[in-house]
Order: C-alpha cells, then structure tokens, then sequence
C-alpha cells in the first residue's frame, strides 16, 4: 500500500488544484519574495557570471598586451598596443571627420540609464494598479531600448567601416576598419572582444524589448489588471535593470579605462 | 517604505498619487557619477590610480542601480547575501586573472631576450 504523502495528493481528492500551503509543499515564502521573482533573480545571479567571464577575458588579454605610456595625441593604431579608447571611439553621427572622443557612448549611456528610470517609473504604476500608467512608461521604456539598440547598430557599423586614415600595414597598404581577423585599431583580440562583448550585450538587450513589448500587449489586454497585479513588470525591470547594470561594467572596461 | 505604494485603501476605482521623487533621485545620482567619470577621462592622464577611481565610481553606480531600481535594498537579509556573496568570487576570479595576464604578457615580451 502505498502512503499518500504531502507531494502527491490522493488523485479523488476534490482539492487537487488548491495551491498547496505546507511547509515543505511551496507554502513558505523563505525571501519573503514570490518564487517568479526569486528565480528572476537566480537567473540574473547566472547571467553575471556570464559577463564576468566575458570582462574576465578582456581583462587577462588587455593585462597581456603592452601599455602604451607616451602622451595621448602620440598614439598610433600599432598592433603592438593596446588601443587608447577615446582615439578609438571618436565618431558621432552626422559629424564626419569631427573628433567627439566618447561622445556618442555618453549619448547611449544616457539613453540606456533613461530607460531604466521609465522602467522603474513602470513598475511604481503596477503597485498602484494605474494601467494608463503602466502602459505610458513602458512606450518610453521600449521607445529608449530601441533608440539604444539604434545607436548601438550605428557604432558598430562605423566600427566595422573605419576610420579615414586606416592603419598602414607592413606592405605599406592601408587597412580601414575591422574584422574578426583584422583590424585598423589595435591587436586582432581588440576587435574579436568588441563584437562579442557589446553583440552579448547588445542582444541582451533586444530580448527586453521583445519582452517589454509583450509586457505592454499583455497590459493593453488587461491581462495583469484581471490578475490583481503586475508582478510581470517587476520581473521584466529586474532583467531591463540588469541589462542597464551591464552596460555600467561594459562602459568602464571598455571605453573608460 | 517610500519604493511602495501607499496601503491606504482607497475608494473602489481610485488610483493612489505616484511616488517617484526616490526615482528621480537615483537617476541625478546616476547621472552626475557618469558626468564625474568623463571629468577623470579628460583631464587626468592614464594611470593605475585614474582605473581604480573609474572602479570605484562603477561600483557606487552597480550599487544604486541594484539597491535602489532592482530594489534589492528592501528584500530580506537572506537574499540580499544570496546575490552578493557569489559576486565576491567573481571579484577574486578577476583579480586572479588579470594578474596572470600582466604575466603571460611579460613572459612572452622577454622570450627572445
């Protein structure tokens, strides 16, 4: 004979579907946190340490590279050197041949910090139940993703294009821009660990919009309004704030120091 | 806690007035670090000492955004450990691996000396 346990419940009983409340059943909430949250939260805990791999990377292979000491406006693009990040990231839009050092990545960070604050603004409509609210920050939220993810496609494509000068190879042609072999700015791994840190990122970040603009349908519907809260918004700020949170990391390994 | 809505039950249909005065906060905070990060980048040469200022001004941001927006502040203890505790292996993978990075990069500029 088999004894009914608190994990399986007898199969006549007329309570199957009733939440279960014991202990031990998930009727305990030890964080005082939803399990949805939590494990939102466990997710993120795993997605960092992705991006630590990645910032862990850059860091060995910089540290591996020489440093260049003379003063800045001496420096040349040489793959003997590690290249100095404002003669790299120097271009605007609509500002051909202007020297903007780190200009435009001030513009994204700015853009992407603006998102979060409309993504915290979101979920302070969802405590109070506001669906206009909710439906109003979330358009800004996703309107400054997009832009970011705009932005972001434009430096890669400058990056990938080039500048005007090039670097001069060994057999005196020049090269423009950069490749996942080559590149016009420094050592080949700078290039490789551009693509793959800001495209993680990047990508990263087209997946909360993807679900920020599912989050708005789903609020449009009143889905969440009917379900007597908008928990779904908090969960999809804690991963729109870890993005926000990368980018702060991305930005000071890659472009500031 | 002023990250809450208010408890107070309202009428049936009444929406309670936005709290956002903490948000704007965070975001000039926010805002005003990144705006002293780009006084460093320009008017101080690269050094070790300038790195770890950008450091440590990431980190005060890292902590706004995940006390404050992540709201990470108000959980419970437990949890708040459970994040941090793991993090502080990755401090100790960095700092492991960059050191052996400065030394590979050293090996192999003296191997044909």
């Amino acid at each position: 004979m088999a004894q009914p346990t608190t994990l399986q419940p007898p199969a006549a009983s007329a309570t199957q579907d009733a939440p279960r409340t014991g202990n031990w059943d998930g009727g305990n909430e030890p964080f005082k946190a939803s399990y949805g949250k939590l494990m939102m939260w466990f997710f993120l805990l795993s997605d960092a340490f992705t991006f630590a791999a990645f910032l862990t990377t850059y860091g060995l292979i910089r540290h591996k590279h020489e440093v260049f000491t003379g003063a800045a406006e001496k420096f040349v693009f040489n793959t003997r050197w590690w290249p100095v990040p404002d003669r790299v990231f120097n271009a605007f839009p609509g500002l051909h041949g202007v020297d903007v050092p780190l200009g435009f990545v001030a513009l994204m960070t700015m853009i992407l910090i603006l998102s979060s604050v409309t993504m915290v603004l979101a979920v302070e409509a969802g405590h109070r139940m506001d669906k206009n609210d909710v439906q109003k920050w979330l358009l800004w939220t996703i309107l400054f993703g997009s832009t970011f993810l705009l932005s972001q496609a434009w430096e890669w494509s400058h990056f990938i294009h080039g500048s005007d000068n090039g670097m001069v190879m060994a057999d005196g042609s020049v090269f423009h821009g950069a490749n996942l072999q080559m590149n016009e700015y420094g050592p080949v791994l700078f290039a490789d660990l551009f693509f793959f840190i800001t495209g993680f990122h990047g990508t990263h970040v087209l997946s909360g919009v993807c679900l920020l603009v599912w989050c708005f349908i789903a609020t449009t519907n009143g889905t969440f309004h009917k379900r007597g809260h908008y928990e779904m918004i908090e969960k999809i700020g804690l991963y729109w704030h870890f993005v926000d949170l990368v980018w702060v990391f991305v930005f000071t390994f890659f472009y500031l120091v | 806690m002023a990250a809450h809505a208010t408890d107070e039950t309202l009428p049936q249909g009444e929406i309670a007035k936005p709290n956002t005065a903490w948000i704007w906060k965070t975001f000039f905070i926010l805002v005003g670090i990144t705006a002293v990060e780009f006084v460093f980048v320009f008017l101080m040469e690269p050094s070790t000492f300038r790195n770890s200022i950008f450091i440590v001004l990431t980190i005060m941001k890292a902590f706004f955004i995940v006390a404050e927006f992540m709201h990470l502040k108000h959980e419970t203890k437990g949890l708040i450990w459970t994040i941090l505790v793991p993090m502080a292996l990755l401090v100790w993978l960095l700092v492991a691996l960059v050191t052996e990075g400065s030394y590979v990069g050293e090996v192999l500029q003296n191997m044909f000396k």
